[in-house]
């Protein structure tokens, strides 16, 4: 029953209870008819009785029985109805003084009167009653057939049963017909399923639909359309990493014919593969940097369960660690003011370790020699702050925005670092902020 | 030959510079869209070659406004879009060519001198004077059917010299148009050239006009 469609079991139950009710109905007036009918024909032969008693049987002659069954002969060729009624009559000594010449010749005798009893005679239920004649000399005996009772009781509820049955047949076609009918928006929205191209991810129709389905439909088309968003912005990232690899393509191509055609010049075949080295590696880190984003995406979908307690102050304290040579060389002091109340206190670790690191790289690598950083976790907040830098206030805005190089970079770099730490940021519920402060420019991370 | 590049990714602008002079080209690379757009009115250029995604200023924009300003130099457009809609949107903002990356060099070069070829009027791909013939794709320089061998510079020379048949190019010219701006030229570079030349050539291939400079054919 569990895989049964609801309209068939809507159809199956429908008909169930209807024929159960009809049932019960055709065996409560089958009863009821019963009753009647026995009342009425035990009235019948109580009366019949009474008539024959009244007769004067002590001047039967033989010759009135004669009469009687020539009478009898008569009706039954007439082939007049037969209401099976048979009668006898017995004096005390149970000798049968007179009888129907039919069924009544078989009537047996007994000496109790006044009650209806069930007797057999050849084969045949019949109910006898037997009544004491005016002078108490003779007892009349009147039986009727009950079979011939059933045939009426079974006329009669048939009779008026049948248009009851015919309604009922009406009327589960007619439910039929509306559940079917009801279930058709919910049937061709199946068959467009189906049929539906799976890049067709245009919202189904909502009209026609009845209120009950709605929600579901309504459910629906907001899953399509975060779907829909979804492979856009898979589709935009995709088409742009191509781009963007064709440029670190193009280099390594350029530098790798120039040194093919410096077979003769090996100062400048030299250069060209240091080149092509420095390409390639730049290469790699761009591909790194896009795997680490889609990754972060496809983690963003699935709503990663990674939910542990981040440890702002180890973490930022060993990044910083991390940079401390390459700070040296520009001669860049880094200042950390690191507690552990940082932007969220629990989230992916790993992904955290990347953000920090995109910042701390980003200020190492961008600011001027003899710059200051200072890097801030207290608060709930973190902040990364370069001294000797201030970006164009009209490109603050689209510092984190996938492959975005602002104009005159000397540094080698993807333009994706921010874009993944503001995805990041957003995957534990906070934002990147950037500012021109009076001490410099400022990346905070804070919660949403 | 001399071919402005602008070019803001470093490898790629390297490369190209590179590659070009060696197959025959002087090449000036800037970097930055606005510094670029200005070098194009300081030297004699034959053909520019642009990228479009440039800091500073975008290669749309430069070339817009060099047409606007009259600039009739070929431009050979570089970028890593390559579809239609931004071809249509390139030529018709004035470029003469379009390139999507990654490319081969032997492209560039091919793309260049056609570009070149058709902005002096030629249409076959080899320039023919007296008894010498020099192919600008192949390089290749033959007299009277026997090939010549010279070196890049005297290549470049004498291109110069017959894409100016019967004009007299002063010294200062055939300078700015020999070397680029990183090149460190001697005060007798071009004599030098110019001699060699002859020596390989036959003497009458070139003339000396007093004071003024070289002709290749009649004044």
């Amino acid at each position: 029953m569990k895989k049964l469609s609801l309209r068939l079991r809507l159809i199956i139950f429908f008909t169930i209870i209807s024929c159960i009710v009809w049932s019960v109905a055709a065996v409560l007036s089958w009863k009821e008819t019963r009753e009647n009918i026995d009342e009425f024909f035990d009235t019948y032969q109580l009366a019949l009785g009474r008539q024959l008693a009244a007769a004067d049987w002590q001047n039967i002659s033989p010759e009135s029985q004669k009469i009687t069954d020539k009478i009898i002969k008569n009706i039954y060729n007439s082939e007049d109805d037969d209401d099976t009624i048979g009668f006898a009559v017995f004096n005390l000594q149970g000798q049968m003084v007179f009888h129907d010449n039919e069924n009544g010749k078989n009537f047996a005798y007994s000496p109790t009167t006044g009650m209806f009893s069930k007797e057999n005679i050849d084969g045949d239920v019949w109910r006898i009653v037997r009544i004491p004649s005016a002078d108490t000399k003779y007892i009349v005996a009147v039986g009727q057939e009950l079979d011939y009772r059933d045939d009426i009781v079974s006329d009669m509820v048939e009779e008026f049963m049948l248009p009851w049955l015919i309604g009922l047949i009406l009327l589960l076609v007619s439910i039929i017909i509306m559940i079917s009918t009801e279930f058709l928006p919910l049937k061709k929205l199946t068959q467009k399923l189906k049929t539906r191209n799976p890049d067709d991810l245009s919202p189904l129709e909502t009209t026609k639909i009845p209120t009950e389905i709605l929600p579901l439909i309504e459910a629906m088309n907001y899953l399509l359309q975060q779907a829909e968003a979804m492979i856009t912005r898979e589709r935009s990232f995709i088409s742009d990493s191509a781009h963007e690899l064709r440029s670190p393509l193009t280099a390594l191509k350029v530098q790798l014919e120039i040194a093919q055609m410096s077979e003769d010049d090996p100062q400048t075949r030299a250069s060209a593969l240091k080149k092509l080295e420095l390409g390639i590696e730049r290469s790699s880190r761009l591909v790194e940097q896009l795997l680490a984003l889609s990754k972060i995406e496809s983690s963003f979908a699935k709503q990663s369960n990674v939910n542990e307690v981040i440890d702002w102050k180890g973490t930022a304290g060993q990044i910083i660690e991390e940079y401390m040579p390459e700070a040296e060389q520009k001669h860049i002091t880094i200042t950390s003011h690191l507690s552990n109340e940082g932007p969220a206190a629990n989230g992916n670790p790993v992904l955290c370790a990347l953000l920090l690191r995109n910042l701390i790289d980003n200020a190492v690598k961008y600011s001027p020699d003899n710059a200051r950083i200072t890097v801030y976790v207290q608060g709930g907040k973190l902040e990364v702050i370069n001294s000797e830098t201030k970006v164009n206030q009209d490109i603050l805005s689209r510092l984190s925005e996938r492959f975005f190089r602002p104009a005159g970079q000397k540094q080698a770099g993807s333009g994706l670092g921010l874009a993944i730490a503001e995805r990041i940021a957003r995957f534990h519920n906070c934002r990147l902020a950037f500012e021109n402060k009076e001490e410099g420019f400022s990346v905070s991370l804070l919660p949403l | 030959m001399r071919i402005l590049l602008i070019e803001d990714d470093s490898l790629i602008g390297d490369g190209l510079k590179i590659g070009l002079e060696k197959l025959g080209f002087n090449v000036d690379w800037f970097s930055d869209g606005a510094d670029g757009k200005e070098a194009l009115s300081q030297a004699p250029y034959d053909a520019v070659i642009l990228d479009l995604g440039l800091p500073g200023q975008d290669g749309l924009s430069i070339l817009k406004e060099w047409r606007a300003a009259g600039h009739k130099e070929p431009v050979l457009i570089l970028t890593a879009r390559g579809d239609v809609d931004q071809r249509i949107i390139g030529l018709n903002s004035g470029a003469d060519d379009y390139l999507g990356k990654p490319f081969a060099l032997m492209e560039v070069q091919a793309r260049l001198n056609a570009l070149i070829r058709r902005q002096n009027g030629h249409i076959i791909p080899t320039i023919a004077y007296k008894d010498i013939s020099f192919n600008p794709m192949t390089r290749n320089v033959s007299r009277n059917g026997k090939e010549i061998v010279l070196s890049p510079k005297e290549l470049s020379l004498l291109e110069l010299l017959l894409l100016n048949k019967n004009k007299v190019l002063s010294k200062e010219t055939i300078e700015n148009k020999l070397y680029s701006w990183d090149d460190d030229v001697s005060s007798n570079a071009v004599e030098v050239h110019i001699h060699h030349l002859r020596k390989k050539l036959g003497k009458d291939i070139v003339k000396t006009i007093n004071k003024i400079g070289y002709i290749l054919g009649e004044a």
